[in-house]
């Protein structure tokens, strides 16, 4: 995700972080028909993208984040990327657009892409609703292979109190 | 990169381009390295080329510093230009495209209009050279999508607009509308709300792109409706982004005191002092000669950019659940009594076909025969549906077989393929975007 967050100045901007410093917003991760959740471990780019990654350290499951989806506003179009990519952490695949606004997607780790949600080409405000979830029916973009490369890009993410906390930060800014 | 975001390279050397072209290094290098590290820019195209322009912009968008500013302003030949996500069989009407824009001249003498897709969202737009373009690339920290436009309706303002656009009448101002669009408001009772700006972004990961168009004095006004009105409107249900009509109207500014009047406001807006004040005309022979520039410019006129970005979508003669609106009779009277047609078509490429006489098509089995046959061929390769229903005919047999000549042109009408002339090899939209770009002056650079 681009840094749409800090750039785009909503009035409910100020909503959106309450929501998120709030304890409620760990329901998200703990969400009972998220298939992945109860092992996985998630993280966060400073661009707005999560990774689920499983308990082999294999795969993934790539999004936008919450605080993204908000601050982006009704998402109309999700332009998703080709099963068989491989990608350096940082590459856009994908693309949102919302009010006018076409987004980048950036990938938050080196990896090569082996399945997409195309039920975001028919739904695209599935990713307003449920960004963060991986299940399916979920706004999840890509479900990916980690390269070793791309375990190491992992590990250098944010966790979600870290990520919470940047977030806070950038709406405050 | 994945292809229906980034346009394959490999698909631009039927245009003839040579990509190596030979330039000299200094003189572009002293538009795009030294200026580039300055706090806020402003530049100006001499080019009128859109495929040009834009890809300036996206180059100044990826190569300028982060914590830059800039303003960039361009005025095009006349062009339609569609939003990233959207569908040009269901935005332009492709024939009337391809006829060209009438001229003061003469009544044969055509003015040709490029059909481009940006790089940013939104809606589709005319342009031509009474439609200047600005441009503002800036942090995301600053960027708001009303912030430009705002600076650029006190532009207006002090130009005199609304008074100007509206003559006698009284005129209730400029404003941005709750679409960050800038638009007049007529007072009198003929008057209304009228468009004179439409705006869309661009975000990457370090910038934000908002750009827009300004109709200043376009003689064409009268033609943009026609133009903006696809025969398969009625029939096609397509994912991604569906333009907005709005009325639109000239403000009657000079292009000249309309920059000037926008540089200026831009200086006030940022602080910049006269000094710095400097306005940096880029010329098309030094844009073409910047890499970035050049390569900018093989994606935009790539067909497969073009055409080949389109969401998913369906072409349906008949109502459905997905698409249940009564389709337009005058246009069903022109197919065989009976005939019932489906077609869904994603990134350009055929996905699936129905065409038949029966009751309901569209229960038949799946995928069905024609299917089998067409699927994957590209909907812009296609150059009379009259040869490719033939062709599958042939090789899949109908049960029920329809008259494939008045389908075919039926279907050819639909989706804006020209008209067959006699003695002449039928072209495909995608031959048709590469024939008018190779015959522009930027085909002419191009093949040099």
């Amino acid at each position: 995700m681009a840094s749409i967050a800090r750039s785009l100045r909503l009035a409910r901007l100020s909503a959106v972080s309450a929501t998120i410093r709030a304890p409620a917003y760990r329901a998200v991760f703990i969400r009972p028909f998220s298939v992945t959740a109860s092992n996985a471990i998630r993280k966060y780019t400073k661009e707005h993208e999560w990774i689920d990654i499983s308990a082999d350290k294999k795969t993934g499951v790539v999004g936008i984040s919450e605080y993204a989806a908000k601050t982006l506003g009704d998402i109309v179009y999700v332009e998703l990327p080709e099963e068989g990519l491989e990608v350096q952490a940082g590459d856009a695949i994908g693309a949102v657009e919302s009010v006018k606004s076409a987004a980048d997607i950036y990938s938050p780790v080196a990896c090569k892409i082996t399945q997409v949600n195309l039920l975001l080409e028919e739904k695209p405000g599935t990713v307003n609703q449920v960004p963060e979830d991986d299940s399916h029916g979920g706004g999840w973009i890509a479900k990916v292979q980690l390269t070793e490369q791309g375990l190491k890009d992992f590990e250098a993410l944010m966790d979600a109190d870290a990520y919470a906390e940047f977030t806070a930060a950038e709406s405050d800014h | 990169m994945f292809h229906n975001v980034d346009p394959p390279s490999c698909g631009s050397h039927a245009l003839g381009i040579n990509h190596k072209l030979r330039f000299s290094p200094k003189l572009v290098t002293r538009y795009f390295t030294q200026n580039l590290i300055r706090p806020f820019q402003i530049y100006r195209s001499a080019s009128s080329d859109p495929y040009v322009n834009l890809s300036i912009e996206h180059h100044l968008l990826q190569s300028s510093p982060p914590d830059s500013t800039i303003l960039f302003l361009y005025t095009n030949r006349p062009s339609i230009v569609i939003g990233r996500n959207q569908n040009p069989w269901l935005e332009v009407n492709l024939r009337l495209l391809r006829d060209g824009l009438p001229t003061s001249e003469s009544q044969d003498k055509k003015q040709p209009i490029a059909l481009v897709r940006r790089r940013s969202g939104g809606g589709t737009v005319f342009h031509d050279k009474g439609n200047t373009n600005y441009s503002v690339i800036c942090p995301p920290a600053v960027f708001d999508r009303d912030r430009h436009a705002e600076m650029v309706a006190r532009a207006l303002r002090k130009l005199g607009v609304p008074h100007r656009t509206c003559g006698s009448r009284p005129g209730g101002g400029v404003r941005v509308n709750e679409r960050h669009d800038i638009v007049v408001d007529i007072l009198s009772p003929s008057g209304g709300m009228f468009k004179i700006s439409g705006s869309a972004y661009k975000l990457t990961r370090t910038r934000a792109l908002h750009h827009g168009t300004c109709l200043l004095s376009s003689p064409n006004l009268g033609s943009v409706s026609a133009l903006l009105r696809s025969p398969a409107e009625g029939f096609i249900k397509a994912r991604g982004v569906e333009s907005v009509r709005s009325p639109i109207r000239n403000v009657n500014v000079g292009t000249e005191e309309f920059v000037d009047a926008v540089v200026d406001e831009f200086c006030d807006m940022y602080g910049v002092e006269d000094g710095g004040k400097e306005v940096l005309v880029i010329r098309e022979e030094e844009a073409l000669a910047t890499e970035g520039i050049n390569k900018g410019v093989r994606e935009l006129t790539d067909p497969e950019w073009i055409f080949g970005q389109t969401p998913l979508f369906t072409f349906s003669t008949h109502p459905t659940e997905d698409d249940p609106r009564d389709r337009p009779p005058s246009l069903l009277a022109q197919l065989p009594h009976d005939f019932q047609g489906r077609i869904t078509v994603r990134h350009g490429e055929i996905q699936s076909v129905y065409l038949s006489l029966s009751d309901d098509p569209f229960n038949m089995t799946d995928p069905s025969p024609l299917s089998q046959v067409l699927a994957k061929e590209r909907l812009h390769h296609i150059s009379d549906w009259r040869a490719v229903l033939s062709k599958a005919v042939s090789e899949a047999p109908l049960s029920d077989a329809f008259d494939v000549e008045q389908v075919g042109m039926w279907l050819n009408r639909m989706f804006g393929i020209p008209e067959p002339v006699e003695g002449q090899k039928e072209r495909s939209l995608s031959e048709e975007v590469v024939r008018a770009i190779q015959e522009s002056k930027l085909g002419m650079w191009l093949s040099k």
